[in-house]
């Protein structure tokens, strides 16, 4: 049963530092050539101050701070059976290498479903917003964990 | 390659332009874990996938996401993308063609800004969905 006394609870702050590379390893990864995320030329040209993140970048400080297996944790998910049901993005300005950015993980939403199927599903909704050095809102993120039980 | 769009120039029926992507590799499978740094054995581990009931390795869903995420930003640039959404439908298996489409489904003046709502999907070549999902973009206008 998902434990609905989890919803509203907020995680610590996790502060990430964007790194050029780690922008680089991303696209490269997806296999995204386009040089406006690796060449503050190209992106300055573009209209950028340098080179933007791309759209999905928030993921790696929500995975590499560890957020995301935090939450799990916490809700007693098991590992092997969660899936990532949804995902998105409210972008409020760019993201740039050098930025510390800062994200404040809630949890919205828990909820249990039962499929066409008739199989229970335990639906996690988390939300991060993501602040600058300079405390200005740039992003808010929305995740939706399913739990296959 | 600086790209410039504007509002004038979309209308409501518009298709994106469609990108093709892969065959998807377990290498990038590795890469976008280590990118990423989700390191769920799921994406990488053939043996630990087997055990969970698994064919094999499945793709990230946000590697998938990532390359609608392309497929938007090879069309319009990063900067008026405002809003992102997907929904995960189905798993990508090593091998699999990605093919990203769009429909431009809304078009209107919001709070002073030029808005287009934007449909995308993600399916292999046998039709099989993986992503569907929407984006926002604020666009200039010829003025």
């Amino acid at each position: 049963m998902a434990d609905k006394s989890k919803q509203g609870k907020e995680y610590p702050p996790m502060v990430w530092e964007v790194e050029r590379g780690k922008i680089r390893e991303l696209v490269r990864a997806i296999g995204d050539f386009d040089p406006v995320w690796v060449d503050k030329e190209v992106a300055t040209k573009e209209g950028y101050k340098d080179c933007p993140a791309p759209p999905t970048f928030l993921t790696v400080p929500m995975m590499w701070c560890g957020s995301m297996p935090q939450v799990i944790n916490d809700l007693k998910i098991n590992f092997a059976m969660v899936l990532h049901g949804e995902e998105e993005y409210e972008y409020y300005q760019e993201i740039y290498p050098g930025n510390v950015i800062t994200g404040r993980p809630i949890i919205t939403k828990v909820e249990e479903k039962t499929s066409k199927s008739g199989r229970k599903m335990d639906m996690v909704t988390m939300e991060i917003d993501y602040t600058n050095q300079k405390g200005e809102k740039v992003a808010k993120a929305r995740s939706l964990l399913v739990e296959r039980k | 390659m600086p790209k410039k769009v504007y509002f004038e120039d979309i209308n409501v029926g518009d298709a994106m332009p469609e990108l093709k992507k892969g065959p998807v590799q377990k290498l990038q499978h590795v890469m976008y874990a280590g990118a990423s740094g989700d390191f769920n054995p799921l994406h990488t581990d053939d043996d630990f996938a087997k055990a969970v009931g698994m064919d094999g390795v499945i793709a990230h869903g946000m590697l998938i996401m990532g390359s609608v995420g392309q497929a938007i930003t090879s069309w319009i640039p990063k900067k008026h993308i405002k809003k992102f959404g997907v929904r995960f439908s189905g798993m990508t298996k090593p091998g699999s063609t990605i093919i990203i489409t769009g429909t431009v489904t809304n078009k209107r003046i919001e709070a002073g800004k030029n808005i287009i709502t934007c449909e995308v999907t993600a399916k292999d070549e046998q039709g099989d969905v993986k992503v569907t999902g929407s984006f926002e973009a604020a666009l200039p206008s010829k003025g």
